[in-house]
C-alpha cells in the first residue's frame, strides 16, 4: 500500500475516533479547565496527531497511549464524584486571596499571583477599586471571582422590596418564516392559535424572521421587513389601566348615589377591585 | 349621560376586562399567575353581578331612560 493511502486512511479513522473520544471526556468549557485536565486533551491530542501521520511503527501502541490518556481522565472524574479527597488532590482547592476587604498576602503568594495580575482579575470583574471588595477567591480553574460589598452589589428587586411575577423561558415558535411545532406543542398552542394571532397582527409567516411567546402567552416577531412597524405586545398595561378606570367609576359611583344599600355595595366593590389590583400589578405591569 | 348609562360603561369596560383576563389565566404557563388571575376574574363576575342588578333597580325606577 503506498503510503499516502496508509496516511489518509488512519487519519480519516483517527479523526472521528478522536470525534468521539473528546465526547466521551465531558463538556467542559476548554478556558474553565484545571491545568492537569489540559495536559491530557494536549497529550491525548498530540498521540491522535503523531499516529495519524504513522511517525510510530506499531499503532497498537499509540492506541495503548491513547487510551490511557483518555480512559484515566474520565476514570479520575468519576471519583471525584465519589470521593472528597480525590477531587481535592485532582483538582486542587480554591484559595481565598481576599477576606475581608483584606488581601492575603500568603495565599497570594501561594498561587503565584503578583498584585498587577490581582488587580486586572478584579478590574475584569468590573471592581476596579480594591475598597469595594469583600471577598475573592482563586477556583481550582485558576478563575478568580469576587464578591462585593453589600452596598456596591447592583441592585435586585428583593433589595426594593418589589414584588415580581415569575417568568419563565421564552420559547421560540417561528424560525426563518417556519413554524417550530415541537415548542408550539410544550407551550400547549397550536398551529391554528399561532395563524389567528399573526393574522391579528397582520403579518405573514413568510415575512417573519424570529417569532417568541414569553411565558404569559404574547407573541413578539422580528420581521424580515424592518420598515413595517408592528405592535409589541402592551395587553397587559391596558387590562391594568381598565382595572385602574372601573375603579375610579366605582369609587365615583359610591359618592354620587343617595341609595344607601347602592353606596355601599360600590365602596365594597371599589375597595375589593384595589386590593386585587395590587395583588395583580407584578403580573401585569412588570 | 344618566346614571344608568354611565354605569353601563363601566360594565362594559369590566366585561372586555374579564375576557382579555380569561385569556391570560388560559395561556399563561405559570401557576401562581394562573392563581391570581382566576382570583380577580371571580370578584370581577361578582362586580359585574352586582352593577347589572343595580341597573335594573335603575331603569325600573326611571323607565323613560330605559334601554340608554
Amino acid at each position: 500500500m503506498q503510503t499516502w493511502i496508509q496516511i489518509l486512511l488512519s487519519s480519516v479513522s483517527l479523526f472521528f475516533l478522536m470525534l468521539i473520544l473528546v465526547r466521551l471526556m465531558g463538556k467542559r468549557n476548554i478556558v474553565r479547565m484545571t491545568p492537569f485536565r489540559f495536559v491530557s486533551y494536549i497529550v491525548a491530542a498530540v498521540i491522535a496527531a503523531i499516529m495519524s501521520l504513522n511517525l510510530i511503527g506499531n499503532l497498537t501502541f499509540g492506541f495503548i497511549a491513547l487510551s490511557v490518556w483518555v480512559l484515566f481522565p474520565i476514570a479520575l472524574d468519576y471519583l471525584s464524584i465519589k470521593s472528597k479527597w480525590i477531587h481535592d488532590i485532582v483538582n486542587g482547592k480554591e484559595t481565598v486571596l481576599i477576606k475581608h476587604g483584606k488581601i492575603m498576602e500568603e495565599n497570594l503568594l501561594q498561587t503565584r499571583l503578583t498584585a498587577e495580575e490581582l488587580l486586572r482579575e478584579l478590574r475584569s470583574k468590573n471592581t476596579f477599586s480594591l475598597a469595594d471588595v469583600e471577598f475573592a477567591v482563586m477556583e481550582d480553574t485558576g478563575d478568580i471571582n469576587v464578591f462585593m460589598k453589600s452596598h456596591k452589589k447592583p441592585v435586585s428587586s428583593y433589595d426594593l422590596g418589589m414584588k415580581l411575577a415569575p417568568l419563565t423561558e421564552p420559547q421560540t415558535v417561528i424560525l426563518d418564516g417556519n413554524m417550530l411545532n415541537e415548542s408550539l406543542f410544550s407551550l400547549g398552542f397550536n398551529r391554528e392559535w399561532l395563524e389567528i394571532q399573526l393574522e391579528t397582527i397582520g403579518v405573514s409567516i413568510d415575512n417573519v424572521f424570529i417569532g417568541q411567546v414569553d411565558s404569559s402567552g404574547d407573541l413578539y416577531l422580528d420581521l424580515f421587513d424592518d420598515s413595517i412597524q408592528i405592535p409589541q405586545p402592551k395587553v397587559k398595561e391596558m387590562l391594568y389601566a381598565n382595572f385602574e378606570k372601573s375603579q375610579a367609576d366605582l369609587m365615583s359611583f359610591s359618592l354620587e348615589t343617595k341609595n344607601e344599600a347602592a353606596r355601599k355595595m360600590y365602596s365594597e366593590h371599589a375597595e375589593k377591585l384595589e386590593q386585587l389590583m395590587g395583588k395583580l400589578k407584578p403580573y401585569l405591569l412588570r | 349621560m344618566t346614571v344608568a348609562s354611565q354605569i353601563k360603561k363601566t360594565l362594559a369596560t369590566l366585561k372586555g376586562n374579564q375576557g382579555t383576563l380569561r385569556l391570560y389565566a388560559l395561556q399563561t404557563r405559570d401557576k401562581e399567575s394562573k392563581l391570581v388571575y382566576y382570583e380577580t376574574l371571580e370578584a370581577t363576575a361578582q362586580i359585574i353581578s352586582d352593577l347589572e342588578e343595580r341597573i335594573k333597580v335603575l331603569e325600573y325606577q326611571e323607565p323613560q331612560y330605559k334601554g340608554n
